[in-house]
């Protein structure tokens, strides 16, 4: 018998499985740029609106807002790139991989759970990142909007944003029962949320609408993200970052308790 | 069988490729699977048979690893299939065909066979399998162009990527054309003749005779016969029938041997001693310079013997609750 037929034990084998989950990244990004469309509007949504907002009201100021709109806007659309494409575009992406049957085909292959999922979350994450990048440079280099000023901060807010939000993608996921309802419903309490809790016009501290606003984790990122981004980080800061943290895991317990790798067909 | 062992234990002992022993599976208060037994050989075509709802998927999804079973001993190619440690190893020597088409539509099926390839220690070749499932023509097409039935093909190319000792094909054929049925019947054939353990699923009677060694009824979530295709639920041993023209001029009753009219001029004979009469009908016919036209030897179909298992135990089951006995039917469900 040589050594191939005595089973081996374990998921992890450690180093040698890195440029495994390496390749899985490169066929989700594969995927990714194969649907033109998608990527397109995934990507160039936040860019259109950056454009249309900065060309209109940058030197825009308002009374409870230290920094003018044009200072606000392109951190503002950083974190909704963040947002949407690690809970928006993922979830509605895990709901439909889930009922086409595909989660389960490759969870019948040698593939392992965890390399399988982290090349998912890391796919988004970089085009979430992609989007970042694109919006700093759009505001640099087309309204001389310069930022990062707390660069450390700045990064950490990214961070906690799409590991949580990434998080709540797929506990959402979870929830939906099929792949018709994904979109209206995943994207129904997307876009509600994040035009309620400032992202195309910031919210006056101590209203009713950022009470309200205030118990979801998209207002925090949006002001984490505007804080770190122009250097006015302060105590706040930390409590947006928490909440954020708190709500990504809640997405962690959520996907944990109800996730399935059959259709729902519900 | 290849060089490469297939199917030992942990002490290096030879085990069947699939070992079930009492397999049962609920739901809560309805049952799955009940008290399911077999084994299937390596290198063996075994076909398990049912109708909707007998727990055919349950069972094959759970020698997967991908259900728990409630009770009872399962072992895949020599490990229990729900042992977590054990399970990436396991995926590496198996393969599986679902039951419903489940491929990426933006890949190329040279994409989606070479990213699955990769997950594999030793896999077919890309352009091997290719050719394999007769996509060779559509390569490089995304995989959305594909008809449906090119779409199941390239689901079993992605069956036989890894190279496995032992591939699940959970109803292959569905959804196939006559040519795409029989060329992936041809597949599995040169499969078979390589080594390769095959546990089919399916509903289709000609498919357990063209490719299955043996065969298992599930019905009402429990085996009810098993068998070859040739002598399940005593199909070798019942009666058959013997059938042909009846020559111009002779009246039925003047023959050998008690025959009865069955249309279009032809008789049929009914009889368990086969060899006997058309010995007796043959030579009749020599003696008068008789031409027995379209002279077939009939036996009872697995079509048959299925529908009479299912029926009976049906029926039994109605009886059995009407007595208010102990066999209540268990719910069936589809998890």
């Amino acid at each position: 018998m040589s050594a191939t037929d005595v089973p081996v034990k374990g998921s992890f084998r450690g180093a040698s499985d890195l440029p495994l989950v390496a390749r899985q990244v490169g066929f989700e990004q594969l995927a990714f740029w194969l649907n033109p469309i998608g990527a397109v509007l995934t990507i160039g949504f936040s860019v259109v609106f950056i454009v249309i907002f900065e060309s209109t009201s940058r030197h825009t100021t308002v009374n409870y807002l230290p920094i003018n709109l044009g200072q606000y806007y392109i951190p503002a659309f950083a974190a909704y790139g963040v947002m949407a494409a690690c809970f928006n575009v993922l979830a509605i992406s895990m709901v439909n991989r889930r009922e086409m049957g595909l989660l389960k085909r490759l969870r019948l292959s040698p593939l392992p759970t965890w390399m399988l999922l982290a090349a998912i979350f890391v796919n988004w994450m970089i085009i979430a990142l992609i989007q970042v990048v694109l919006l700093l440079a759009v505001g640099r280099f087309g309204y001389a909007v310069h930022g990062p000023r707390d660069v450390g901060m700045f990064l950490l807010v990214l961070l906690v944003g799409l590991l949580s939000f990434t998080a709540m993608g797929v506990g959402i996921s979870t929830v939906v029962p099929n792949a018709d309802a994904a979109g209206p419903v995943v994207s129904l309490v997307f876009f509600i949320l994040v035009a309620l809790s400032g992202l195309y016009f910031p919210v006056k501290p101590g209203s009713g609408l950022a009470t309200f606003t205030g118990f979801f984790p998209i207002r925090h990122l949006i002001l984490a993200t505007v804080d770190s981004f122009n250097g006015i980080s302060d105590t706040s800061t930390w409590h947006d970052i928490l909440v954020v943290a708190i709500w990504g895991a809640v997405g962690v317990f959520v996907s944990l308790r109800r996730w399935e790798w059959s259709p729902k067909r519900g | 069988m290849p060089a490469r062992a297939r199917g030992r234990d942990e002490c290096g002992v030879d085990v069947p490729a699939v070992s079930v022993e009492h397999l049962s599976k609920s739901y809560g208060t309805s049952v799955a699977v009940r008290d399911v037994s077999f084994e299937v050989q390596k290198g063996e075509v075994f076909a398990l048979l049912g109708p909707n709802g007998a727990g055919k998927t349950t069972t094959v999804e759970i020698l997967e690893g991908f259900r728990e079973r409630s009770g009872g001993r399962v072992q895949t190619l020599g490990v229990d299939p729900a042992d977590h440690s054990t399970q990436r190893w396991l995926r590496t020597r198996i393969g599986v065909v679902l039951q419903e088409l489940a491929v990426e539509p933006f890949y190329s099926v040279r994409q989606v066979l070479s990213r699955n390839a990769g997950y594999y220690p030793n896999p077919r070749p890309v352009d091997e399998v290719i050719e394999l499932i007769g996509l060779g023509e559509k390569a490089d097409d995304r995989v959305k162009r594909l008809s449906g039935g090119q779409q199941r093909r390239l689901d079993v190319g992605l069956g036989i990527i890894g190279n496995p000792d032992l591939l699940f094909l959970d109803e292959p054929t569905t959804g196939l054309d006559p040519s795409g049925r029989r060329e992936t019947w041809e597949l599995i054939r040169l499969l078979a003749a390589s080594g390769t353990t095959v546990l089919l699923t399916t509903h289709y009677m000609d498919e357990v005779e063209a490719l299955a060694d043996r065969v298992a009824v599930l019905f009402g979530q429990e085996v009810v016969a098993s068998g070859t295709p040739s002598s399940i639920g005593g199909r070798d041993l019942g009666a058959v029938t013997i059938r042909f023209r009846l020559p111009e001029g002779v009246a039925p009753e003047s023959l050998p041997v008690p025959a009865q009219a069955a249309g279009d001029g032809h008789v049929e004979i009914h009889t368990e001693d086969e060899v006997r009469v058309l010995h007796e009908l043959t030579g009749w016919a020599l003696a008068g310079g008789h031409r027995l036209q379209g002279l077939s030897v009939l036996r009872v179909s697995l079509e048959d013997i299925y529908l009479g298992l299912t029926q009976g135990m049906a029926a039994r089951r109605a009886e059995q609750r009407e007595a208010g006995g102990a066999g209540r039917p268990a719910e069936q469900v589809r998890p």
